[in-house]
């Protein structure tokens, strides 16, 4: 397995990288190993790029692309339905001229909730929040667990012993528990849950990011690089970081999905986005409360909706990583 | 295999000490000040009178590496975890009153979930892209995606409001053996804490399962005319079973965040919803006692999974006596 990511890489360093001394790579090696640029021709006999080929396998997979779609869909829905048709989500109707608990009506098309707010207009207003924080932690996870990973696996050593106790003390406490605790001492603002979810969820992301970096850095031709002089920052930039980007991408878009779940916990738990904004987790845990007295309007719609983003958006990280998986390029 | 053990449990008594510093450690980034607790156990209109006696009293006005010194020495040699601020029981005490209840909660759903998520990612992957299998993957794929007190709302709204009547509540005693003594009110917590982790490792097995079919080693032994039950039993099934066994090790945490919600759902008295409380009121040594026992209770998970990856795996075992 090793030796075919190692001659794919070397293929790509070849149609790619001017950096590298060309008859060195492409001249011995490859031919040894026999490397024909089959079905990375196009018609004419052009070299297609990488990434042309992984968009090529990403846009396959029928699902994937439906997944994209319904994405797209509910973010436009919630950043855009607020506009197009406003609805009061933050004041009460004390004079009881909203109706509490209404079934869907023309006026409230998925009804009203145990406040009197218009339903289909709270999930837009939710969703706001869910998907931000869920994406911009995601993001944060990204980041961090990336240069974590880079900095254990790349310098070795008694730091990465250190970097890496470290993260199995992080991984030996129950991510709720931490974030329960975190979010009951410090501060509920969405600002501080992007931060907290985002900081407390790239110890997986590290992990993985560190093993590519251990693995890649004592290939062949991150040892060739060496061997010509190259600094461990070049090595870093120009072989590490691009072989490692499929699972960085990959994992990073399972964390934005994790990211979401765990507002929706917070939320649950009372502890997510506070009042007078809300978030899907708050909303869910609100309408079951109704659940017994069959207002199946204030949690099935936006159940279905929630379900489906998270599913969404983990079957695209499963697309990812097939369109990242080197052997299916071949095909 | 003994040196390798050794050294594990030397990385894991490091690996506790950091845990130890870090929970310690968070209420001095407390907003109010390390004082704060004091107006949770007083009431919000104490008078800074009393709140500097019980500063006084808990100590909190010695520097910080005194406390910690004095924390670790009170651990390590006197095994005192310290008292509660908001209960009148010491951090033991509670420990001791709730461990057992969470820990037959998570136990059993972890020896549920590794009979039936194995043999299932195993047959998944043995009839890979049939109907069976896609219906497995896509359940595990939306159970995977639902937050875990939704599914516990439904699970309660299909089988106990629903079609038929399971109690919505395990028995809320203390006895840690209840789950013997009255095995039907524990059939839905269980039960859905499983299917939870089910979703996860089936796909996880399903996975491995697939990538250790395409090895050499099973055409060879396809060739040598074995039957395919022989195949996927004794040889995919061994080779298949260390990453299983370090997943499994390393669910410990998460297991316990999802006994946290099933606890809080159908209203089980245990670990979880007292770290909820004992947060909610800024009583650290509770957090800290239960943090240090979890991490424990991982560590150890760990190791077990290691040595029974020696067990599995004969290579990493010889390794080990090198």
């Amino acid at each position: 397995m090793t030796t075919e990511k190692s001659t794919e890489e070397l293929e790509a360093m070849d149609l790619e990288s001017r950096e590298v001394p060309h008859d060195l790579v492409s001249g011995s090696l490859a031919d040894e190993l026999s490397l024909k640029p089959e079905g990375v021709v196009d018609k004419a006999g052009a070299v297609i790029p990488m990434w042309r080929q992984r968009v090529r396998i990403f846009m396959h997979n029928k699902l994937a692309i439906a997944s994209v779609v319904y994405l797209v869909l509910v973010t436009l829905f919630c950043f855009l339905w607020p506009h197009l048709h406003p609805t009061n989500q933050t004041n009460q109707n004390l004079a009881l001229t909203q109706p509490f608990n209404a079934p869907p009506s023309a006026t409230h098309p998925l009804g009203t909730d145990s406040n009197g707010f218009d339903v289909l207009g709270r999930i837009a207003f939710g969703g706001e929040y869910s998907l931000t924080v869920g994406f911009l932690a995601g993001v944060v996870t990204i980041i961090v667990g990336t240069i974590y990973g880079m900095v254990s696996g790349f310098v070795g050593g008694i730091v990465d012993t250190v970097l890496m106790r470290i993260l199995d003390a992080a991984l030996s406490i129950p991510l709720l528990f931490l974030l329960i605790t975190l979010v009951t001492l410090f501060s509920r603002s969405a600002t501080f849950l992007i931060l907290l979810i985002g900081l407390t969820g790239w110890f997986g992301n590290a992990r993985i990011v560190r093993g590519d970096a251990l693995l890649i850095r004592r290939l062949e031709y991150s040892q060739a690089a060496t061997a010509m002089g190259a600094t461990k920052w070049h090595i870093i930039r120009r072989h590490v970081f691009p072989n490692s980007i499929s699972n960085i991408v990959t994992v990073g878009t399972f964390s934005v999905a994790d990211a979401i779940l765990f507002l929706s916990t917070l939320g649950f738990l009372g502890l997510g986005i506070q009042p007078p904004n809300t978030d899907w987790g708050t909303m869910l845990q609100n309408g079951s409360d109704q659940i017994a007295n069959g207002y199946w309007w204030e949690i099935y719609p936006l159940a279905a909706i929630f379900i489906l983003v998270v599913v969404a958006i983990n079957y695209i990280g499963d697309a990812l990583r097939d369109a990242f998986e080197v052997r299916l390029i071949e095909r | 295999m003994f040196a390798y053990i050794v050294r594990r449990l030397a990385q894991s008594v490091v690996v506790l000490f950091i845990v130890l510093v870090f929970t310690f450690t968070l209420p001095y980034f407390e907003p109010h000040g390390i004082l704060a607790p004091a107006y949770v156990v007083l009431g919000t209109k104490a008078s800074p009178a009393n709140v500097h006696t019980w500063g006084v009293q808990h100590g909190m006005y010695h520097p910080y590496i005194v406390r910690l010194w004095n924390y670790i020495v009170q651990v390590v040699w006197h095994r005192n975890l310290g008292f509660s601020y908001k209960q009148n029981l010491s951090v033991w005490g509670i420990i001791s009153l709730y461990v057992p209840r969470t820990v037959w909660l998570a136990l059993t759903a972890l020896v549920l979930t590794f009979i039936i998520a194995v043999p299932l990612g195993i047959f998944q992957a043995n009839k890979r892209n049939t109907v069976f299998d896609y219906t497995a993957t896509g359940s595990a794929f939306v159970l995977y995606a639902i937050p875990s007190f939704l599914l516990c709302l439904l699970v309660l709204q299909v089988f106990s409001f629903g079609i038929v009547h399971l109690p919505a509540s395990p028995p809320s005693g203390v006895a840690p053996w209840a789950i013997f003594t009255d095995p039907v009110g524990f059939i839905l917590p269980v039960g859905t804490l499983t299917l939870l982790s089910v979703a996860l490792i089936s796909r996880f097995m399903r996975g491995t399962v697939l990538e250790v079919l395409v090895q050499d080693y099973i055409r060879t032994a396809r060739a040598k005319g074995c039957s395919n039950r022989r195949v996927l039993f004794a040889h995919a099934f061994r080779n298949a079973l260390g990453p299983i066994v370090t997943i499994l090790g390393l669910s410990i945490p998460a297991l316990f965040g999802g006994a946290l919600i099933i606890e809080s759902v159908f209203n089980y008295a245990g670990l979880g919803i007292e770290t909820v409380n004992a947060a909610t009121y800024l009583d650290s040594p509770t957090v800290l006692g239960i943090t240090l026992l979890v991490s424990i209770f991982t560590l150890l998970g760990n190791l077990i999974a290691d040595i029974l990856l020696g067990v599995v795996n004969p290579r990493i075992r010889l390794q080990g006596e090198q």
